[in-house]
């Protein structure tokens, strides 16, 4: 007997060891095989409260990932409007989603490259937009990524008309703020009014019509010129794009292919 | 050591683990339990048996927030059972031990071995039995390498920083 409790002893941290590691093994177990306790996990009144304040401050950091998942949904529904209300003459397009991964804001030639490219089917030409309004074309195509010359780049030109009465203008660019543009080519027997709406016109197949692009700002007509001087102040926020849409016209080419026969 | 010190260490450990360690999804293999620098730097002037019981305590509350109830208190029974002989095995002059494991009292090269050992297989433990089957062994394995790797840095970068 008094050898037993001497073994006992001797060996009792090995006993409790074992002991304790049992008991782990059970919970385990039990934990696995019955319904858990709700106390000991993590529908725990302390520890859920404490997740959710996590999953809170979480949500935060996962704002772009939603956005990105809001933005690509927006396109989809996009894309359902346009099959909704394509009528013939109307070419079938498919908006497709992408980030911008660069853009200047701040020189004459500005540019951004967004995550689309070849093999996401974007082609040389098309137009990007984002829900704002009209962003820019496509002009150098990857195999991943696509740059894009925006409408804030001097060699831009955008054929644009009045939503009021859709007299057509050029949008053009003249470097000097990113926030507005001009309109060039409206005459002088045009009245314009700051507040008129721009969209785009639907003469080229980069974009489809009625797009937004931005609102007058001021017109100035000179004495003995002929055409309006007229700051637009663009509808997109260049600064902080973060996600745009490709406009893939199923025609474009063929378009394309007929102007340049005819030149 | 004051142990009023050590409760303080070991809650502010667990809140960085369940709030900013736990959140990690790096790469699915990327799990760190840093909550046992806590355990592995505890003095040894307790008796052994209440050592694991300390063990078992810790791990029951990690696997309270885990939902892995059993898996976290094995682990830190079995780290807690190892420990005294691990430090025996590798630290050749016992008077040092007397105050708590530090760098400053084990000396780097013997603390890297006494960490890495430990996390290494505390955190295989873990993941084994949270896998529960040989199916995962190469994912598991892979889990250990990565998370263990993290979290013996972090501990081994605390005792730089805290005890030069």
């Amino acid at each position: 007997m008094q050898n037993l409790l001497k073994i006992l002893l001797r060996y009792s941290n090995f006993l409790v060891f074992i002991a304790l590691e049992v008991a782990a093994f059970l919970l385990l177990y039990y934990n696995n095989a019955y319904p858990r306790s709700s106390l000991l996990s993590t529908a725990n009144d302390v520890v859920a409260w404490q997740n959710e304040q996590i999953s809170d401050i979480r949500s935060y950091f996962h704002l772009r990932s939603i956005n990105a998942q809001l933005a690509r949904e927006n396109a989809e529904l996009r894309n359902r409007i346009c099959s909704m209300d394509s009528t013939k003459h109307e070419a079938p397009i498919h908006y497709a989603s992408a980030k911008v991964v660069q853009m200047t804001t701040d020189q004459l030639h500005n540019s951004l490259t967004i995550n689309l490219g070849s093999l996401d089917g974007v082609m040389r030409g098309q137009g990007v937009r984002n829900e704002e309004g009209v962003v820019g074309i496509v002009r150098t195509v990857g195999r991943n990524y696509s740059v894009v010359l925006p409408i804030i780049n001097t060699h831009t030109n955008l054929s644009c008309r009045f939503a009021k009465n859709d007299y057509l203008g050029t949008l053009q660019w003249d470097g000097k703020d990113y926030r507005f543009a001009q309109l060039a080519d409206v005459s002088s027997h045009m009245v314009v009014n700051p507040g008129d709406t721009i969209v785009t016109s639907g003469l080229s197949p980069v974009f489809p019509e009625g797009i937004p692009v931005g609102i007058v700002e001021s017109s100035v007509l000179k004495e003995g010129e002929s055409y309006y001087r007229i700051q637009v102040r663009l509808h997109t926020h260049f600064k902080r794009l973060k996600y745009v849409e490709v406009v893939q016209n199923a025609h474009q080419a063929e378009l394309e292919e007929l102007v340049d026969g005819m030149e | 050591m004051e142990w009023s010190k050590q409760i303080v260490r070991y809650v502010l450990v667990m809140m960085l683990q369940v709030l900013l360690f736990d959140q990690l999804q790096l790469f699915g293999v990327c799990h760190p339990y840093i909550y046992i620098l806590c355990l592995l730097m505890m003095p040894i002037t307790l008796s052994h048996s209440a050592d694991m019981l300390i063990g078992a305590g810790v791990g029951l509350v990690m696997d309270v927030f885990c939902n892995s109830l059993g898996i976290h208190m094995a682990s830190c029974i079995l780290l807690m059972f190892i420990r005294p002989y691990l430090l025996g095995a590798i630290v050749s002059d016992k008077d040092r031990l007397n105050e708590q494991i530090c760098l400053r009292a084990l000396g780097i090269e013997a603390l890297i071995k006494y960490v890495v050992i430990l996390v290494v297989i505390h955190h295989l433990t873990v993941f084994m039995l949270a896998a529960w089957s040989w199916a995962h062994i190469g994912f598991v394995l892979m889990e250990t390498l990565v998370s263990g790797l993290i979290t013996s840095a972090i501990i081994i970068g605390y005792n730089a920083m805290i005890y030069k």
